[in-house]
């Protein structure tokens, strides 16, 4: 995902560089919103239901591709997924160091597919569905959201009687709005103030940043500070199972800033370039490889990569039924049964992330192999067709 | 050719094994010629290349960029193949063969000429197998990753037994360490430093110790403790964690708190995998997502600076030597064009020094085919051929004890590698196999054939029992010292040539007593442990196997280890050694021998670690040789 932050943090630091980074210097200018050491936890949960809204979507296309073919999509979203779990622990441990709880078992944490994400003046729609050119158009999307031109623009009002929510110029009513608020149907609106949402999800992760810089201002001026958390809470390289990206360990100001501009530069990259801070290809630039035939190398222009070929088959995926329900799985007792099953060790493996988030970083390790188990338990949903549905598979529902 | 970023250590060059032809290759004038692109010859390459050497390596096997479209093409044979031997993952290719385990026959007049590749005429044959591709044998091996015992480099003086190294364990020990930071090791020198291995101050392996698996510990529970007494002197024995050249959890503590960044899969495009173990348990023959040491990860870093050129399906055929001054003057390839065709052209690649990596059995044969045991002094070349000799011992433990989970390997027992038993008997490490009966077996193929075909199971009731079954095999496996014996061979025979019209390796290899009396050994110590962990013995060692050997009455499976070596020996003079102690020729300035036909013993350790650090320290020699050869000439007035 990306933000704004490249616009705050001074363009030369690197992620090994941090001591060098004026980040810890807000500019007057940015007012926040975020007052409070609670309001910022609340937009950090915000940012691990966000973070982790964007799984289930590069999960589902990535076992949907048949076995053995497609090694080259397989990869890319692999890495994307892989690296989402990283930004979902470095939000974890900005959480932690601010003194917060994570809790991923939250009901309402997980999205009901689809989701929709801010894109610009839209909202657009993230799928549960296989490998195709319109996932790959949208997880194109999820990581390169539109940033704002000027600080008006960062703010949009809020149109629920567009996404079908509420009458025209209307809100909907109180008890709805805090479940709609709470579930992660609609992500990217402004906490606290339904009327209003971000005009991006870059422009979220700025808000928080703003937040911390304004709320460690306040605290340094009463000598205190607001990164009280224990840091043996914090997950620390050894424990995240890599695959490109380094944990950042959370202790300040300027570690924190470093993680949020990682989970933003990861998306589109150092200033909008091919390559973040890490030497990493930014996600963007992975799927947009998928998209033009080659792979990205060094020296390459955006939208030009001149590496070895990408070979995709867009045929080679199962037909996963787009956004599935348990409901939908009424005439296939046993698939339901799979499909119910898939959800409780989805739900269990949560459940162990965020043990691992909470004081138990050693968890992590043994996440990996439920991940395995995870994968098992969803190609066997997605390998079977259903009765009754056109032609279409199952999927994982991730109803939890 | 791709650009690279120098600093990522698994970009490989895109098109650089196809940069070079032969007849380009043929043309140049390269300061070294390396022949074979394994473990010895990458780091060979590499180590030349920082030193800005122009080097040419040839290699037999194909290979095209290393990329992860080919390993997952190798990948995908392995899952598809009916034998999953070390070499199924590889297409067949007659013109430069490979030795499989399931050729192993006794060659004799009535074997059709194509059977086979490793020719053996005795009664007993090794189904020891090498690997030749690019990559090498590092494409099929373990990651085990053990050092030497200081002992096993003095095993003469001290025993009375084998050869003695010209070498230390102390003068070994530096290059050791930059072995296992090229391997990427994981282990403790807590664990590791035992029979008098030992260690700098402060010093780390650069990564954690594998998690023993379950498995371990089950076993561990019987085992640790247990008291032998062998040659008058007790023994207490433990379950100890083996060093492994895979990726693990990177310690912070290594090189003085810098850590370490385990190298992942070699691409020639930005991958992100392999940084860790997943615990497949398909280390052997090719681990899934490469989070094992293969060749491929250094070899990268050698095609890096663009001095040195890479030339596959070049199966070196003939060393060329001058015969009035012994220096080589170059080496005849044959460059096939296809594995479907064996027609071919034939190159001289030259060089100021040249480099055999091809492994102990393709050194030998390459040296012999080319008439060299003429020339040399000690007539060892092929001779003191040495591989592990192999008991396997299986049981059925009481309760499932997670057979199939973790790495291959994870632990064993140590203890009886060195003592003063070593005197009269082989000394021997023990593995435990976390991947059940296969070895022995063909488990769980072997199960599921006898569950279906024999008990009639199928449904739920197939898969509880081949589950419950699985899960408590305890398979341990004896690895015993074979020492250095000049009538254990490499030869090669007019008889026997390959589709290329080279000459194929004649393999002679016979168990001693001294090893025998090791297995003998084993196999109580194998009843012992199981009878402690109430075990159920399976073990059957059938007399009408090529591995079949007997002893005091007895018969027992001697299989091959796959850890070839001492086909060129290392030593202290001309007479009684192939090499010196830097891998350098006796009887040719130019040519050096590196790889485990250098050692004169194997002791109880896998070689590939002490190979590649011995590859480093003949790096600096080859270094230095250079730097002298190219020095400008001195003009005296």
């Amino acid at each position: 995902m990306r933000n704004r932050v490249a616009a705050t943090v001074t363009a030369t630091a690197t992620a090994h560089d941090w001591g060098s980074m004026s980040a810890s210097e807000p500019e007057p200018s940015q007012d926040s919103r975020i007052k409070t050491i609670e309001e910022l936890r609340e937009y950090l949960y915000k940012g691990l239901q966000l973070e982790h809204a964007t799984l289930p979507p590069y999960l589902t296309a990535l076992y949907s591709l048949h076995p053995g073919k497609n090694s080259d999509a397989w990869h890319v979203i692999r890495v994307v997924a892989v690296e989402e779990m990283l930004h979902l622990t470095l939000v974890a441990n900005v959480m932690n160091a601010v003194g917060g709880t994570p809790d991923l078992t939250t009901s309402g944490f997980v999205p009901d597919y689809p989701t929709r994400l801010p894109c610009g003046p839209d909202y657009f729609e993230v799928h549960l569905r296989p490998f195709s050119r319109e996932a790959l158009d949208t997880f194109m999307k999820i990581e390169k959201p539109a940033q704002a031109a000027d600080e008006e623009d960062r703010f949009v009002p809020m149109d629920w009687a567009a996404l079908g929510l509420a009458p025209a110029g209307a809100t909907p009513a109180a008890g709805e709005l805090a479940q709609l608020e709470e579930s992660g149907a609609i992500l990217g609106l402004v906490p606290g103030e339904p009327t209003q949402r971000f005009l991006s999800i870059g422009e979220f992760y700025e808000e928080i940043i703003r937040g911390i810089n304004h709320l460690e201002d306040q605290a340094r001026q009463a000598g205190t500070t607001i990164f009280t958390g224990d840091p043996a809470r914090q997950v620390t390289p050894e424990y995240f199972y890599s695959g490109g990206g380094d944990v950042i360990k959370v202790t300040g100001r300027d570690t924190a800033v470093a993680a949020l501009t990682l989970v933003a530069e990861q998306g589109e990259g150092l200033h909008g370039g091919i390559f973040d801070s890490q030497d990493e290809i930014a996600h963007y630039y992975r799927f947009q490889q998928l998209e033009k035939g080659r792979y990205y190398q060094k020296g390459d222009t955006p939208g030009h990569p001149s590496g070895p070929d990408v070979n995709v088959d867009w045929e080679a995926a199962y037909p996963v039924k787009p956004d599935i329900k348990l409901a939908d799985l009424a005439g296939d007792p046993e698939i339901l049964a799979a499909a119910e099953e898939f959800n409780r060790s989805y739900a269990t493996f949560l459940t162990n992330i965020n043990l691992a988030y909470n004081g138990r970083p050693d968890l992590l390790l043994k996440a990996v192999w439920e991940m395995f188990r995870i994968r098992d338990s969803m190609n066997r949903l997605i390998r079977n067709p259903l009765t009754g549905h056109g032609g279409f598979n199952a999927g994982p529902t991730f109803e939890i | 050719m791709t650009s690279f970023d120098d600093t990522d250590p698994v970009i490989f060059p895109a098109g650089a094994a196809t940069q070079t032809s032969a007849a380009e290759a043929a043309r140049g004038e390269w300061d070294a010629v390396i022949v074979g692109g394994g473990m010895a010859g990458s780091i060979v390459a590499e180590q030349l290349s920082q030193a800005g050497y122009q080097v040419l390596v040839v290699e037999a096997g194909p290979g095209k960029d290393l990329d992860l479209a080919e390993y997952e093409s190798y990948l995908s044979r392995f899952y598809g193949a009916v034998v999953k031997d070390n070499q199924s993952p590889y297409p067949f290719n007659p013109n430069a063969r490979m030795p499989r385990s399931t050729d192993t026959m006794p060659v004799n007049p009535g074997t059709p000429r194509d059977e086979f590749y490793l020719v053996q005429e005795d009664e007993y044959c090794s189904d020891t197998t090498f690997t030749r591709v690019l990559g090498g044998t590092s494409m099929h091996w373990e990651g085990k990753a053990l050092r030497m015992l200081p002992e096993d480099f003095d095993l003469q003086t001290k025993y009375g037994q084998g050869l003695n190294w010209p070498l230390s364990y102390d003068d070994l020990e530096p290059y050791y360490r930059q072995a296992e930071a090229e391997l990427g090791v994981a282990a403790e020198v807590e664990d590791q430093a035992y029979l008098g291995m030992h260690f700098p101050k402060g010093y780390v392996f650069p990564m954690h110790r594998m998690p023993p698996s379950y498995l371990d510990k089950t076993v561990a529970r019987g085992v640790d403790g247990m008291r032998v007494n062998l040659a008058d002197d007790d023994y207490t024995l433990r379950v100890r964690s083996f060093p492994q050249a895979r990726n693990g959890v990177p310690n912070t503590a290594y090189d003085g708190g810098k850590g370490f960044v385990p190298v992942g899969a070699v691409s020639t495009n930005q991958v992100e995998e392999g940084e860790r173990c997943q615990g497949n348990t398909n280390c052997v023959p090719l681990c899934p997502v490469q989070a094992k040491y293969h060749a491929g990860k250094t070899l990268t870093k050698a095609l890096r600076k663009g001095n040195v050129k890479l030339l596959t399906q070049a199966v070196a055929s003939k060393v060329e030597v001058n015969e009035e001054d012994r220096r080589i003057t170059g080496i005849t390839i044959k460059n096939y064009q296809s594995l479907e065709s064996s027609s071919y052209e034939t190159y001289t690649v030259k060089g100021t020094v040249y480099i055999l990596c091809a492994h102990a059995i393709e050194n030998a044969r390459l040296m012999l085919a080319s008439d060299m045991q003429r020339m040399s002094r000690s007539k060892l070349i092929g001779r003191n051929l040495m591989d592990h000799a192999y008991l396997l011992s299986w049981g059925l433990l009481p309760e499932p004890a997670g057979t199939m989970r973790g790495t291959s390997c994870t632990s064993g027992i140590t203890d009886l590698r060195g003592g003063r038993f070593r005197r009269t008997q082989a000394g021997f490490g023990v593995d435990i196999h976390n991947d059940g009966w296969g070895w022995a077996t063909g488990s769980p193929y072997t199960d599921l054939v006898e569950l279906v075909d024999k008990q009639d199971l199928r449904g739920k009731e197939l898969r509880r029992t081949l589950g419950n079954q699985i899960s408590r095999q305890l398979l341990l496996a004896f690895m015993i010292d074979l020492l250095p014996d000049r009538n254990n061979t490499v030869t090669v025979d007019e008889r026997y040539k390959d589709a290329l019209d080279n000459l194929k390796p004649v393999v002679s290899l016979t168990i001693p007593p001294y090893t025998m009396r090791g297995a003998a050994f084993a196999r109580d110590l194998a009843t012992d442990i199981f009878a402690k962990l109430g075990a159920e013995e399976h073990t059957k060692y059938d007399r009408d196997r090529y591995s079949a050997v007997e002893y005091e009455g007895q018969w027992y499976n001697i299989v091959g280890g796959n850890h070839l070596a001492g086909t060129h020996i290392m030593g202290t003079d001309p007479t009684n050694s192939v090499v010196d102690h830097t891998q350098r020729s006796w009887d040719h300035d130019n040519l050096y021998l590196v790889g485990p036909g250098s050692l004169p013993s194997i002791g109880t350790s896998n070689i590939s670690l002490t190979m590649a650090a011995l590859a480093f320290r003949s790096s600096t020699h080859i270094v230095r040789h250079l730097r002298a050869a190219k020095a400008p000439a001195t003009i005296r007035s």
